[in-house]
């Protein structure tokens, strides 16, 4: 389908309320009143969904013996419409009455109490209707449907709900979450969860938009951290972004400024998230209001050194239960170990002692950890400072352990890490591949956009281990065994070159080495492939025909296919794959890695990477370190910096001893814990600036307390190459300063003549700087910011689909490198039979450090637990709920079961965020040759009863 | 890419209907394998097939025919509608409450209508129709094992006089004569719209006209679908038509398909007629074995498939749009429309409707010519009419007489009020239509005369009311079934029907009569009427204005809105078909 051309669409003439009104063929009376100026009351109607027709309220006089619903009848010619008789209002007044007999009373309806904007009520004072009185119809009485308080920060009152649907549409059409329904008949009718279970154990996802639906009290939000939820009048608005995943949502806090908090968030129209949120942003936010903020400076005091790590997680000793279950870093375990100071005695401490390290070991010994979560203002100082101070390119962060090995086969493929079209894009897409993604809960509401492409008629793919929710919305399943990635996309071209279903023009004229890709892929038939695969090689034929037919395909993929030793190979399939068959550079094609941390799109961009300087120029180019040189007035390292995996290493053979680490927490990001834990601790200086403290900081000589994301500004830019301005919404607590200011101080008390007084002329010293971000300006970027490259940023929202004519590489072609598949380094055998994933939960985000200081977040999902398939699990004598001890070569951790029909056999699945159940413990720190990105996604464990 | 409400005007928003295929069958197969839902296995198939759990739970909580606990081992199910309440059945469901309300092996359930209002007060033991006073010995039947056994069908002697095949004769001859191309399908078209035959659902919308509107559609496949969901109280002539003239009903059926071009048609029949289903299975599989029905129906080449869709229960699956949504397997909710089934019907397709009169009229019309069958009719009326009737009359039963015949005749032929008493007031078109005072015995019982005298046709159903009765009682109990039948999709007839039930209630309780019915009423009736979705809730409270109309001198009854029914709205009826 991809960009069709709209229909020849007819006009028709008719009149509405003695006006001639002109409107196009098929639209609804309502649209034509509305377009004429003409208000038509609406209950159930909404324009973001589609219309249902059920309230009545917008019922007109068409001439009929029964009034038409202008909100679905479409207009016709002639048709003579009348919206406002004395007989049509009285009908709606009578509607009003019936509805609010059996709403609460106004003065405890939910949403009059909080927003104060239930639309019924609007209408009930429009038409001047009472709930008592002698002619008010009896409420509901003996009937009453009563409340469901059983979702943690959504209340439900059955009896407020006036069975509009919108709910529903929300829940099914928006997010694609398909909860809610109607149950019942009748007068008895109700909104239901499932098969009419509580909310909260319901299979909801909280995401909130049917709270953002309900015209009634209904469905409201309940507060959070105590802080009442007011009418939005009575708070200030502060139009952001949500500070989670790279997806970037667009939203609103209303903020109660008496309280320094925030009371809410609704979601805000932008032009890739259309208003959605996922549970993290609407309700992930009270993390920076946790009375564990970091407030003040802290200097490690002298009897604990040497230095280790202080509580009896980060220790990892022996087998000691914890005093209870779940829960984070113990402050009073840790915090007596250090001191509290000012800001300029531990600033010059950190000054002195890096300044000092860096005199007697030279660049290499110093490095720094910055952070995707930071601004790209942020990023940029940071890897500035560490650059031109230090000179030394030994400065990364997260990106490494995401996607590091995604953007290495990009850039050697067509010249860019970044997203050749946005995830909205896949609309225009006949068919999308999702592989190595659940996106359902790690880009939550970009997967409401692929859901609702796959209801417009978009084939969806899902190839990955786990049948995650994406699997419950895809056309076609491939569950291929673990790390068989390559295998499986050799296959599928070795098909579409079999059959002819490649693209001989753009093999031609926009790719190379098509030749040896050929040559490879020959040996990968289906039938191998499928003994590979574990997977059936039929269905591998079947994805081949339907992607090769395809006149528009897209690839969406997360870590699945990044966090493998053959991550790079995996991402040349990927390209490769797109690149034969022509499915680049056009609406509904291309090849997108769904960005995980909200800026590691931005930071990336930024130059906080050790092989780039910002703009993804190499460090060892010498006319670009010439300008760079120039610009910052200071000689470069001409040598590629080492990665966050590297950098541990390194600490253990005595090369890097002292390190900055703005906002990371690698103790429980990194893979191979034990291993870490020795390197943080043999480092001679370590300074931590974080909002919290993290085991990281466990073992650091000086802590800085930040900022949070709530409390700075910046820019911030998305999977979709969208960059958009983060504003303040809070104060910070205490003492805590903002992260550019601190990073600033250092750079003063090391020599460097900063003076930047705004977050503002960083960015624009950056935009000039930074190849694509030119023509950007903070003023430009808008409300709903824009998406680089922008040739008209005033004008235009930027470019969507990249590489229209030609890709970034030198001779502008796709250069086609093709993969040998390789098995995982550690494979399962008699004494670690499983293979254990580690990955993300809807809920939580990375080292939980921030969501599990959120309590709409930590009461929904409160604790580890390792996923198994219900035959093993029952194999192992594991019950659900029950105790597992689950061990590596590296290390052992003890977590709950969940028996889980989305694991295969042989398969366990455990998310990282858990500190008291670190799957990181248990990973293997073997890492891929080019993205020097670790093996997440496999290693060979054993799991038996705890 | 398939049709969907954004891309047809009109087609309001799925809100819980997904695409796929219908989810019905399968939690039928759950049910019959435990005799209820479990839980696990609803969950399970939610799995399986990757539809949301809360599909499953519209579906399961919408249709009666589901349950979610375990049943008891005698299911008594009473009725107390209109026919039934005539017939003292809340004395007799009182008796039955009595002796089996703490029975822990019998479920006593008041259900709506059965469509035995022949047989008033009607129960039904394990499904088996039955007269109420035969309930004790079935319950005892049924408790020792020995089951409630078949109920036959009823049947009589002499021929309807719609049946053009005589006794022994080789049925389907005109079926044979179009599939070999002796009859030419527009020739059909014209004969129906000669002979005038309208729907004989409710709303009368000419079949000539609806049967030419399909075949013109470009859309393909076509779909037809014989309504046979007749369950409005007092209405059970359908069943009839089907018990002894099955032929009748799938020849006209079947006529329509290749009239139209459908390849695939089905008789949605409620659930409460399992005799009168066994026949027409039995119908169907002849028809099979004789190669009428079938990949190569009557050696034309042509694919005919027929089937039969159950009703998993509720008079709403009456309203064509709402069957639609049935079969699709979604809540049995009426769509807005325009469009009509005729254009976007079942899966969105042309879709052919007719009831089970309807299509039976159809070979005797083609067989004699329009002329014979227009001279069929009395009092300016053409063709023949089936009634049931019921109430307070000697002869409960099915009646064809000549469309036009007035109440008085038909009166007469069923023996007149019961017991001798004096005629009160008549439901002369089922239980939506407006009541009648005496005087209303002479109207001609025609689909215009009707409408003028402020009822309707209707469904075909002359319900009698002898003096002595509490008319403004037996409204209230006929508003009480379309409550009880409300889908609640739509405001005005969700609440409305609710309440305004409330309030007739309690002033019946409190002794009131008609002149104590108040503004509320009035504007309750108006507000579902002209706002209503469906038929349904269009005239929920019809009857009961009409009864205050008749109080005050009958000139104050309220023009019945389906009486007015014009050709655009031709689905605008709650229990008949619309056709």
């Amino acid at each position: 389908m991809a960009i069709s051309t709209p229909p020849v669409t007819r006009s028709v003439t008719l009149t509405i309320d003695g006006r001639e009104v002109s409107a196009r063929e098929g639209v609804t009376i309502w649209e034509a009143a509305r377009d004429a100026g003409i208000e038509i009351p609406v209950l159930c109607h909404d324009e973001r969904y589609d219309p249902v027709g059920v309230c009545r309220m917008c019922v007109v006089d068409v001439g009929g013996r029964v009034y038409a619903a202008a909100c679905v009848r479409p207009v016709e010619d002639g048709m003579e419409v009348k919206t406002t008789t004395d007989d049509v209002e009285r009908q709606r007044a009578t509607l009003t009455s019936l509805l609010l007999a059996d709403q609460p009373a106004t003065a405890e309806d939910p949403k009059q109490t909080t927003t104060a904007d239930n639309e019924l009520l609007e209408l009930v004072y429009r038409y001047g209707v009472e709930q008592e009185g002698e002619d008010a119809p009896t409420p509901r009485g003996e009937l009453a449907r009563g409340e469901d308080l059983s979702n943690p920060v959504i209340a439900v009152n059955h009896d407020a709900c006036i069975l509009c649907d919108r709910c529903v549409r929300a829940c099914d059409d928006i997010q694609g979450n398909d909860v809610i329904g109607r149950a019942g008949k009748g007068y008895t009718a109700r909104i239901a969860f499932d098969l009419d279970d509580p909310m909260g154990e319901s299979s909801c996802v909280t995401c909130g938009e049917c709270v953002a639906a309900c015209p009634t009290g209904a469905l409201v939000n309940k507060p959070i951290r105590d802080v009442p939820i007011r009418p939005r009048e009575d708070l200030e608005q502060v139009e952001t972004v949500c500070p989670y995943c790279g997806v970037g949502c667009a939203l609103t806090y209303n903020v109660d400024r008496e309280r320094n908090a925030i009371a809410y968030a609704d979601g805000r129209e932008q032009p890739g998230s259309k208003g959605r949120l996922c549970v993290k942003g609407r309700y992930g936010w009270d993390y920076a209001q946790s009375p564990q903020r970091l407030r003040t400076p802290l200097i490690r005091v002298d009897e604990s050194y040497p230095k280790g790590p202080l509580s009896t997680d980060v220790k990892g000793e022996g087998r000691r239960r914890r005093r209870k279950p779940g829960g984070l870093v113990d402050y009073n375990e840790v915090l007596p170990h250090f001191r509290e100071a000012t800001w300029d005695e531990a600033l010059d401490l950190v000054a002195r002692r890096l300044t000092e390290i860096h005199a007697d070991g030279g660049p290499p010994a110093i490095a720094g950890f910055g952070s995707a979560k930071c601004s790209n203002e942020e990023a940029y100082l940071f890897q500035k400072l560490i650059r031109t101070a230090f000179h030394t390119n030994n400065v990364d962060h997260c990106t490494r352990l995401c996607h590091a090995s995604s953007v290495a086969a990009l850039f050697e493929g067509i010249g860019s890490g970044a997203v050749s079209t946005t995830y909205g894009d896949v609309i225009n897409a006949d068919v999308a591949i999702i592989t190595g993604s659940n996106a359902t809960a790690n880009h939550p509401v970009a997967s409401s956009f692929f859901k609702q492409a796959r209801r417009r008629g978009t084939t969806v793919i899902y190839v990955d281990p786990r049948a995650s929710k994406v699997a419950d919305h895809a056309d076609i399943f491939c569950q291929i065994k673990p790390g068989t990635d390559v295998a499986f996309y050799n296959a599928l071209m070795h098909e579409l070159i079999r059959t002819d279903l490649v693209d001989h023009d753009f093999i031609e004229s926009r790719t190379s080495n098509y030749e040896e890709l050929e040559k490879t892929v020959a040996e990968y038939t289906p039938e191998r492939a499928a003994q590979i695969c574990e997977l059936d090689a039929d269905l591998i034929r079947r994805v081949a025909r339907v992607w090769g037919e395809a006149s528009a395909g897209v690839i969406f993929w997360g870590m699945g296919i990044s966090q493998h030793t053959t991550g790079t190979d995996n991402a040349r399939c990927l390209i490769a794959l797109c690149s034969i068959t022509g499915n680049v550079g056009r609406h509904g094609t291309g090849l997108h890695p769904l960005r995980g941390q909200n800026n590691v799109q931005g930071a990336s961009d930024v130059g906080l990477i050790p092989m780039f300087l910002p703009g993804y120029q190499g460090v060892e180019a010498e006319d670009i370190r010439d300008r760079f040189e120039e610009a910052w007035k200071t000689e470069l390292d001409p040598e590629r910096g080492l990665t966050v995996t590297e950098i541990i290493g390194s600490i253990l053979e005595g090369g890097v001893r002292g390190m900055y680490m703005m906002g990371e927490n690698p103790f429980l990001s990194d893979p191979n814990v034990n291993k870490v834990r020795k390197a943080l601790a043999a480092l001679e200086f370590l300074v931590v600036q974080d909002i919290f403290l993290t085991e990281t900081a466990e073992f650091a000589d000086v802590i800085l307390p930040a900022s949070s994301y709530m409390e700075k500004d910046g820019t911030y830019t998305n999977t979709d190459r969208r960059v958009q301005l983060g504003r303040k919404v809070l104060d910070a607590p205490g003492d805590a300063r903002v992260d550019w200011e601190i990073v600033q101080e250092v750079a003063q008390r090391v020599g460097l003549d900063w003076d930047y007084d705004s977050p503002r002329e960083v960015f624009d010293e950056m935009a000039e700087l930074t190849t694509g971000y030119g023509t950007l300006s903070y003023d430009n970027l808008g409300p709903s910011g824009k998406l680089y490259p922008n040739p008209d940023p005033e004008h235009s929202d930027g470019t969507i689909v990249l590489f229209t004519e030609r890709f970034n590489t030198e001779d502008g072609l796709a250069h086609i490198v093709p993969a040998e598949w390789l098995p995982p380094r550690e494979l399962p055998d008699d004494e670690f039979p499983f293979v254990l994933n580690t990955g993300r939960l809807l809920e939580h985000w990375h080292t939980g450090s921030m969501t599990r200081r959120s309590f709409a977040l930590d009461a929904i999902e409160p604790r580890a637990e390792v996923y198994l398939h219900p035959a093993d699990a029952a194999n192992l004598g594991l019950e659900d709920g029950g105790m597992a001890r689950v061990s590596s070569r590296r290390g052992s951790i003890e977590l709950a079961v969940k028996v889980s029909h989305r694991e295969a056999l042989g398969n366990v699945f455990i998310p990282f965020h858990f500190r008291e159940a670190a799957a990181n413990l248990l990973t293997i720190d073997a890492i891929d040759p080019m993205g020097k990105i670790p093996e997440f996604k496999f290693c060979a464990v054993r799991v038996e009863p705890a | 890419m398939a049709a969907t409400p954004s891309t047809v005007p009109g087609v309001e928003a799925r809100a819980g209907k997904f695409p796929g295929p219908s989810l019905i069958p399968a939690l039928n197969a759950i049910q019959r394998r435990n005799g209820w839902l479990p839980r696990e296995e609803l969950v399970q198939l939610s799995r399986e097939v990757r539809r949301p759990l809360y599909e499953i739970e519209g579906l399961i909580s919408f249709y009666p025919h589901y349950r979610t606990d375990p049943p008891r081992s005698v299911a008594l199910h009473v009725c107390g509608d209109l026919s039934c309440w005539l017939s003292g059945s809340e004395e007799r469901i009182a008796e039955l409450r009595a002796r089996y309300g703490d029975d822990v092996e019998v479920e006593l359930v008041e259900v709506s209508c059965l469509g035995r209002c022949d047989d008033a007060p009607a129960v039904a033991v394990d499904e088996r129709p039955a007269k109420a006073a035969e309930a004790d010995e079935l319950v005892a039947a049924a408790r020792a094992g020995e089951g409630s056994g078949r109920a036959a069908v009823r049947t009589r002697d002499e021929p309807w006089p719609n049946d053009p095949y005589a006794p022994g004769e080789e049925r389907y001859r005109l079926l044979r004569a179009l599939l070999r191309g002796a009859l030419d399908p527009g020739e059909i078209v014209a004969a129906l719209s000669d002979s005038g035959l309208r729907g004989m659902g409710g709303a009368g919308f000419p079949t000539g006209k609806k049967w030419e509107l399909v075949a013109g559609q470009e859309a393909t496949p076509k779909y037809a679908i014989c309504n046979a969901d007749e369950s409005e109280p007092g209405t059970f002539k359908d069943r009839q038509i089907m018990a002894e003239q099955p032929h009748l009903v799938l020849e006209g059926l079947l006529l329509g398909m290749v009239v139209t071009g459908a390849e695939e048609g089905w008789v949605f029949i409620r659930h409460e007629y399992g005799p009168e289903e066994e026949v027409l299975r039995e119908e169907i599989e002849a028809l099979r074995t004789e190669g009428l029905v079938g990949e190569d129906a009557g050696g034309s080449g042509r694919r005919i498939s027929l089937e039969i869709f159950t009703s998993p229960g509720g008079y709403i699956l009456g309203e064509e749009s709402a069957l639609l949504e049935c079969m699709e397997g979604h809540r049995g909710e009426p769509r807005n429309k325009p469009p009509f089934p005729g254009v976007y019907g079942l899966w969105g397709k042309p879709t052919l409707m007719n009831s089970v009169e309807t299509f039976a009229h159809v070979p005797v019309i083609l067989e004699r010519g329009a002329d014979w069958w227009k001279a069929q009719g009395a009092n300016g009326s053409t063709g023949l009419k089936f009634f049931a009737v019921s109430g307070h009359v000697e002869r409960p039963g099915v009646y064809c007489v000549p469309m036009g015949t007035t109440g008085r005749e038909l009166l007469e032929r069923a023996g007149g009020v019961r017991d001798g008493g004096e005629l009160a007031a008549i439901q002369p078109g089922g239980a939506s239509s407006n009541f009648l005072g005496p005087d209303g015995l002479d109207v001609p019982l025609d689909f215009d005369s009707l409408a003028e005298a402020g009822s309707m046709l209707g469904s075909g159903a002359l319900t009698v009311i002898a003096e002595g009765t509490d008319l403004l009682a037996a409204a209230t109990n006929v508003l009480r079934f379309f409550r009880n039948e409300s889908c609640g999709k739509c405001v005005p007839c969700r609440v409305g029907s609710h309440k305004a039930h409330e309030i007739l209630t309690e002033l019946l309780e409190s002794g009131g009569g008609p002149d104590d019915v108040d503004e509320r009423i009035v504007q309750l009736e108006e507000t579902m009427r002209l706002t209503s979705i469906c038929g349904l809730g269009q005239v929920a409270l019809g009857p009961v204005i009409s009864v205050v109309g008749l109080k005050r001198g009958g000139t104050e009854a309220r023009t019945h809105p389906r009486g007015e029914a014009s050709p655009e709205e031709e689905g605008g009826d709650p229990g008949g078909d619309g056709s």
